[in-house]
């Protein structure tokens, strides 16, 4: 009996006694080092760099190529626009353990043109962006290639090994002739057209935001469709592809741009196509102007534009912002006492600290049946001057033509000369 | 003896389970700090800022030192020179020469975080600096600044900044009311004024109401920091108009002779703390500040 018990002691003593240990052979510090230093030598591990493509929450498909070194400078190009596939950025990155082992680029670079909140930068909502990221963390990485999620808005980033030709295709600017679709942006015309197969589209590009407009008429509608895009080695490919009747339109490829011309040829679908400028939109907003118009009489406000009459090659074409502190443009409807309008730059005051009118114009808008506004010279406030960018804004808004107004937003309008459409103002309400 | 072996046996059971720490805290990565291997714009921050001036200059990107639900991009590294170079001109600068290096390198905020953009509010506002506790001060949108030297500078940009000089100048001042209070008639001259819904005030609103800016509504120390905030940004010519141009009476029934006088009487409780609490010339100060900006944006 008395046996027994022993044994049993020993048995219970023998179990009590059994150590906890660690799942792993090491600490969770030793580890986390590990695979730190184990990231680190696999970004630098590729002297040819990485191609990388990141997938921002906004949609779209971005390609990178990233050379990382063991200073903790990336070098990289990008497709987000023509100069970042061009001239090779330099920035900071880092490792950094945080919740995970995280890979963060902590200095501007090509990749926070994505997420900066500003929509200016990248055609995305304020305070937004694109919701893409710029701090990582290491989902699993390989010989050849390494995926990485996002910390804040889980982009997807994914690294494959380049190789010399990867680079080349950049350094000798291969991305640069598929980006060369956005040479239509230099198209003079304000409006723009795709003519594909017998049909005609008029389309609006936003290059940063990867996002095309197509508008065509079918049946007396004007029909519109809307979707983003993305480059890839072989052209632009449409995130849906556009249907009318029995044209599908997927990708555009084979860009030709003719300068003198302001022409790009492309092909799709085995057709080949063509964009170049129109002097007027497809179909006319025919109640634009007098919405405009009332908008500021009803807001009790007014129109402003920085940076005055723009052309495709000049965003300000009277280089206005050269009038000695200058700030900015303003159409005010019903501004005098006897409701007449003003059209005046404002200037920054003696003090630097407040704005004031030194002269303006007033001009009569008047609405014609086919949606256009022409003004008229009622007179001038104060002493306008008879030379210079402000007469040549002036003159430039009396033209007899007049404009055609389209809605880019709820408070904001494009004036576009209805002689040409290759002269036009961005207005934004002051509000 | 059984029961000796027993015994034997328990103590050598007992000693065995004397257990290991259960971690190895030998080896904690990142303790003691980020580490990155020192370009030559950490050795310029390092030779013109902190060591000087022992004030840290955090560029790199940090999601904590900033607000953790907002999207907010890292600072353009080639931003960083030119605004610390501001920074030490309209900011720094004109203290040294009124109040002496022990005077600033006592009191000036510790740390500086930058950050590339703004930070968007709900509202659709957006917010270009903000500061905690008179140690750290963060500076926002620093790719957009621009100064006259810079190509493509219109006066427009000179809002950026303004602010920034405005934030700055701003968390000194509360500093430097933390360290010797403000003079006690200063809290008199707009009491039962103060509101929180000052967020809902425009400026020329508050102004009708004494007030500098809508911020110096919410409270006494905020009025008292804003006072010298603006004076400095401004210049003596800039806040005279400011004062001058106030006209109509406020909802609250204010006058605007009695504006003017409040805003008045605030300048002078301002100027007299300076130099009771500090020693300070607060016009030479003035001047010397709204000189360096003047040189930087006009």
């Amino acid at each position: 009996m008395k046996n027994k018990l022993f044994i049993l002691l020993l048995i219970v003593f023998a179990l009590s006694c059994k150590k906890e240990e660690y799942v792993f052979d090491q600490s969770p510090d030793q580890r986390l080092n590990e695979a730190l230093t184990k990231y680190q030598a696999a970004l630098t591990s590729s002297p040819t760099g990485w191609k990388a493509t990141v997938e921002p929450r906004a949609g779209g498909v971005y390609h990178y190529y990233f050379q990382f070194n063991s200073e903790n400078r990336v070098f990289m190009f990008s497709d987000f626009d023509t100069t970042t596939a061009r001239i090779r950025g330099e920035s900071s990155y880092r490792l950094k353990a945080l919740q995970q082992p995280s890979l963060i680029f902590d200095t501007y670079s090509y990749l926070h043109l994505l997420a900066d909140p500003d929509a200016a930068v990248n055609g995305g909502s304020y305070g937004e962006g694109l919701s893409s990221d710029f701090e990582f963390t290491f989902e699993n990485a390989s010989e050849d290639s390494i995926v990485l999620t996002g910390r804040v808005n889980r982009t997807k980033l994914k690294l494959e090994k380049g190789t010399q030709a990867d680079l080349d295709a950049w350094q000798n600017g291969v991305w640069l002739s598929i980006l060369s679709f956005l040479n239509i942006q230099k198209i003079e015309h304000y409006f723009r057209r795709l003519t594909l197969g017998g049909n005609t589209y008029e389309i609006a590009v936003d290059p940063v935001g990867r996002i095309i407009r197509f508008q065509w008429v079918s049946g007396g509608i004007l029909q519109t469709f809307t979707t983003g895009f993305s480059f890839s080695s072989n052209g632009v490919v449409l995130d849906s592809p556009l249907v009318n009747g029995s044209q599908t339109i997927e990708t555009l490829s084979d860009f030709s741009w003719n300068q003198v011309a302001q022409t790009l040829q492309l092909s799709s679908g085995g057709l080949n196509g063509s964009i170049t400028g129109a002097a007027a939109p497809l179909r006319v907003d025919l109640q634009a102007p007098q919405r405009w118009w009332q908008q500021a009489v009803t807001a009790d406000s007014y129109w402003f534009s920085p940076q005055g009459f723009s052309t495709t090659g000049a965003t300000d074409l009277f280089d206005i912002r050269s009038l000695d502190r200058y700030y900015y443009f303003i159409y005010w409807p019903g501004f005098s006492v006897d409701s007449d309008d003003l059209f005046a730059p404002i200037f920054l005051n003696e003090t630097n600290d407040g704005l004031e009118l030194q002269y303006g114009a007033a001009p009569e808008p008047g609405f014609t049946g086919d949606g256009k506004v022409i003004f008229d010279y009622l007179g001038m406030y104060g002493s306008y001057p008879s030379s210079g960018p402000a007469l040549q804004s002036l003159q430039q808004l009396l033209i007899p033509e007049g404009y055609y107004l389209v809605q880019t937003g709820a408070a904001t309008y494009d004036m576009v000369s209805a002689k040409d459409a290759k002269t036009w103002i961005s207005w934004r309400l002051a509000q | 003896m059984k029961q000796f072996l027993v015994i034997v046996v328990l103590l050598l059971t007992l000693a065995s389970c004397d257990r290991e720490d259960p971690l190895n805290v030998d080896d904690i990565p990142g303790l003691g700090g980020d580490t990155w291997v020192k370009s030559d714009l950490d050795h310029w921050l390092f030779d013109s800022i902190t060591q000087p001036y022992n004030i840290a200059v955090k560029y790199k990107w940090d999601q904590f030192e900033l607000e953790i639900n907002k999207t907010i991009v890292p600072p353009k590294e080639e931003k960083i020179i030119p605004v610390m170079r501001t920074i030490k001109k309209v900011w720094i600068d004109p203290y040294l020469a009124e109040g002496g290096k022990v005077f600033f390198n006592k009191y000036s905020p510790k740390f500086f975080v930058l950050a590339g953009s703004a930070s968007w509010n709900l509202d659709g506002s957006i917010t270009l600096g903000t500061a905690e506790g008179g140690r750290k001060v963060v500076i926002y949108q620093l790719n957009e600044y621009l100064n006259k030297t810079m190509p493509g500078y219109t006066p427009k940009d000179s809002a950026v900044a303004k602010q920034m000089f405005h934030v700055i100048e701003h968390e000194f001042a509360h500093i430097l009311d933390q360290n010797i209070r403000r003079p006690i008639e200063f809290d008199a001259v707009s009491a039962g004024f103060y509101t929180a819904d000052w967020i809902n005030t425009w400026d020329a609103e508050a102004r009708r109401d004494g007030f500098i800016t809508a911020y110096a509504l919410s409270k006494n120390s905020e009025d008292f920091a804003e006072m010298i905030s603006i004076m400095l940004i401004e210049g003596k010519s800039g806040f005279d108009h400011i004062v001058n141009s106030i006209t109509g009476t406020s909802i609250r029934g204010t006058t605007p002779e009695v504006a003017k006088e409040r805003l008045r009487q605030k300048e002078a409780l301002v100027v007299n703390y300076f130099k009771k609490a500090w020693d300070i010339d607060f016009y030479s100060l003035q001047s010397r500040k709204r000189a360096a900006i003047v040189s930087e944006l006009y």
